[in-house]
């Protein structure tokens, strides 16, 4: 049987640890997900533009950063930016440091990794409006611009809003992996507490319920969000 | 021939889709205050004519003008523009925008577009939402109405543009017969107010009592376009004849 033991809980130590460890989780999520949706919003739009060049361009960021695996792009991230000669000296320490923190690398490729599927998410929304959307604008003497944003956006963003609520979970669940290059999350001090006090599974098992509860937050925000932003007819229907 | 109280003057236009030729020569002239029904078997164009006066759709040769309008000549949307304010269309698929409700639907264009007041807009949304007897309506989105209801959002739509002539589009073909009394109600009574309008349409009784004049399009040609109590009492052209002796 297992036997859990979670005395080890009440050591401040352990408590400031996990906290800042949520803390940081949580940090890296939003500015994460805030900078992928932008980049999503960014990217789909520059789409929109049918520049030649701007297209392949984009095209070839989103594949780079979909078809390889976040964590490779994270170590990639920690060292070639640190070493391409980044360096600030502290002005307190007088010692040489890398100019990006780790928590830096780990918040820059998370959020291109996360745009890159946001492009995604952002672009079939806007290509699957319908024809006649299009028209009725054209009809009503929209000019191109006043009707992307006016019409095409709005309804784009709607449409868009479920694939985005995954990106942003999985995201969420990829900031674990900054663990890797010592960027002090929830992952990371899970790793400081069980190799401090070999309660590996009760470790692991706490992590997880903090894991679902913050993801399963995110979730229920985006499902209110969404839920703010139907219209009837589309989505979830507030009617 | 030049109709000077014209305000439609169209001049042999030629359309084709790849090796397809949609239009094969149209001529149309509609007077200030007319209302023009274009008939024909499906296929044959009539769509097509109307996207090409409001230039939805390029032409590849031929002349268009609508007021002081040289539709053929205008390239960019940007030049579209004056002539899309005095020319509205409404839609066989209503094509309401779904995140708006349907007072909202007839406020964008007139503030977003023209820029017009919004107070104004608003006062003038509202009658003509009550003209179209969708006053109790106002508030609800598209996805909420049914097609008739949506229908005549679009013509108030339409409407709130203040043009000088508005293109129909088969806009009963979407709906159920007893929605189409309503819609066609409204749009005779946008005739008997004077208002230049130009539908392509199924509706035979409609064209007939409605209509100043009636075309009918086969193989992209206007082959007869008559006054209608000659058009359906005496057709000339065999190909109308056959037709108008399957539907009627």
């Amino acid at each position: 049987m297992l036997d859990l033991d979670y005395s080890w809980l009440a050591d401040p130590a352990y408590q400031s640890w996990l906290v800042v460890g949520v803390i940081n989780t949580l940090k890296l999520a939003a500015i994460s997900s805030i900078a992928a949706t932008l980049i999503g919003m960014l990217g789909a739009l520059a789409l929109t533009l049918r520049i030649a060049w701007l297209d392949a361009l984009i095209e070839l960021f989103v594949e780079v950063f979909r078809n390889t695996p976040p964590l490779l792009q994270m170590l990639f991230a920690y060292f070639t930016l640190s070493t391409l000669g980044l360096q600030v000296t502290d002005p307190d320490t007088g010692l040489s440091m890398p100019l990006l923190s780790a928590f830096a690398c780990a918040a820059i490729s998370l959020s291109l990794f996360g745009g890159a599927l946001a492009i995604e998410a952002f672009r079939s929304g806007i290509e699957t409006m319908p024809r006649a959307i299009i028209e009725a604008g054209q009809a009503l003497g929209y000019s191109r611009w006043a009707r992307f944003w006016r019409i095409e956006a709005p309804i784009a963003t709607r449409i868009s809003l479920p694939a985005l609520t995954n990106i942003l979970s999985n995201l969420f669940k990829t900031t674990s992996q900054a663990s890797v290059i010592t960027v002090p999350e929830l992952m990371y001090y899970a790793g400081q507490i069980y190799n401090d006090n070999f309660r590996t599974m009760e470790v692991m098992i706490l992590v997880l319920v903090i894991y679902v509860t913050l993801v399963s937050i995110l979730t229920y925000l985006m499902a209110r969000l969404e839920r703010w932003m139907a219209f009837p007819g589309y989505g979830k229907a507030a009617s | 021939m030049t109709h000077p109280e014209a305000l439609i003057e169209i001049k042999d236009i030629h359309k084709s889709f790849g090796k397809f030729n949609v239009l094969n020569g149209i001529d149309l002239t509609v007077r200030k205050g007319e209302a023009v029904c274009i008939i024909g078997p499906s296929g044959s164009g009539k769509s097509t004519i109307l996207r090409c006066m409001n230039g939805l759709m390029p032409i590849d040769r031929g002349t268009i003008r609508v007021g002081q309008h040289q539709v053929h000549s205008l390239k960019t949307e940007k030049a579209m523009r004056p002539l899309r304010h005095q020319v509205a269309m409404v839609f066989q698929q209503y094509n309401l925008f779904p995140h708006k409700t349907a007072l909202e639907n007839v406020m964008m264009a007139p503030i977003q577009v023209l820029g017009h007041d919004r107070a104004e807009v608003e006062d003038r949304a509202r009658k003509l939402l009550d003209k179209v007897r969708l006053g109790h309506k106002a508030d609800s989105y598209p996805g909420q109405l049914s097609g008739g209801q949506q229908q005549r959002v679009a013509i108030a739509r339409a409407l709130a543009m203040q043009p000088d002539v508005i293109l129909f589009d088969e806009v009963t073909a979407a709906l159920d017969p007893e929605t189409v009394k309503d819609v066609l109600f409204n749009i005779r009574e946008l005739v008997e107010e004077g208002l230049t309008c130009v539908l392509v349409t199924h509706e035979m009784g409609f064209a007939r009592e409605v209509s100043h004049h009636v075309c009918f399009t086969d193989h992209g040609k206007i082959v007869e376009d008559a006054p209608p109590a000659e058009f359906f009492a005496n057709p000339r052209d065999p190909r109308t004849r056959e037709f108008l002796g399957q539907v009627l």
